[in-house]
């Protein structure tokens, strides 16, 4: 007696030409979902390090502000001097109440810079900082 | 009569079977070049401004007030003694505990001082000294209080903890005109 075989007379293949399809989903879904930094910082910063740090949650709300070693200004993306902080922000926290502001301040700089900043910025009225800062090791 | 051959039609596929490998390839440098920067800090509400004609000074018992000053040469003093910054926090911890029970009027207020050139580094460290403070205070009430650790609270255990019993008050002082 011989044995036959049982094979399905179907074709066994998986239909892979939606594949991209799908993969092209999850590439806009990438795309879509990181923020992806958009101003270029021109100044030279290392930021402290900290312990008892916090995450920002909402993204959208942040605008930045860095100070480089060289004491330079960096409000999102442009370099400013210090007196037109207050009317940049101003315009801002219009635009957007609950703006948070995060400070990226070199850490060499001194309590000035940083000082002046927050009169301009209380002038301004946008209150909410963040100081940006490392987790420490 | 001629016969006209009929060209025989060649079969006109493009072969998509790469095409998900292309795909592929694209969703694989989107996810390496995209850096998802998390912004991480120590945050703070500045006070409101207010011009110094109309300030008005409230006084603060000294009871409720840590005055923290840091000075140019790096120099912290602690309500008037001299301090190194990584014993903030052991030395406030006991003070905010023991206010915790008081009423918001009666909490704990520190304040930080700082010369036009304290290092901003020191700045951090001292405030982040202040930060830790109350964080580990605040974790250690939630423990006492309902068992659980800060993370894991409801939203409303953490704003009783956070809000009622262990508010942080950071006062950042007032900046005196340089004479």
């Amino acid at each position: 007696m011989t044995f036959n075989k049982k094979r399905a007379s179907v074709k066994q293949e998986i239909p892979t030409s939606s594949m991209p399809d799908i993969i092209f989903m999850l590439l806009l879904f990438f795309m879509v979902a990181t923020t992806l930094r958009e101003v270029d910082v021109y100044v030279q910063y290392k930021l402290p390090e900290a312990v008892a740090i916090e995450k920002i949650e909402n993204k959208r709300l942040i605008s930045y502000i860095w100070v480089g070693k060289d004491g330079r200004i960096q409000l999102n993306d442009v370099i400013v001097k210090l007196d037109e902080i207050q009317d940049i922000m101003y315009k801002k926290r219009v635009e957007l109440p609950n703006v948070i502001v995060s400070l990226r301040i070199d850490k060499d700089s001194d309590m000035g810079v940083v000082t002046d900043i927050q009169q301009a910025l209380r002038k301004a009225d946008a209150r909410r900082i963040n100081y940006s800062a490392m987790l420490k090791q | 009569m001629v016969q006209i051959k009929k060209k025989k039609e060649r079969d006109a596929k493009i072969p998509d079977a790469g095409m998900s490998d292309i795909v592929f390839l694209l969703l694989l440098f989107f996810l390496v070049s995209t850096t998802i920067d998390v912004d991480t800090g120590i945050g703070l509400s500045l006070p409101e401004y207010i011009p110094i004609e109309e300030q008005v000074f409230v006084p603060l018992s000294k009871d409720r007030l840590a005055a923290l000053n840091i000075n140019e040469n790096g120099d912290v003093l602690l309500d008037g003694e001299i301090i190194a910054i990584p014993q903030i926090s052991e030395t406030l911890k006991p003070r905010i505990e023991s206010k915790v029970d008081l009423p918001s009027t009666k909490k704990l207020v520190v304040s930080v001082k700082t010369d036009r050139k304290t290092n901003y580094n020191l700045y951090i460290q001292a405030l982040d000294q202040i930060k830790f403070a109350y964080a580990e205070v605040q974790s250690a009430y939630a423990q006492q209080a309902y068992g659980k650790k800060l993370l894991d609270l409801t939203p409303e255990e953490a704003n009783i903890v956070k809000k009622e019993k262990v508010p942080i008050i950071i006062s950042i002082a007032e900046p005196e005109k340089i004479k």
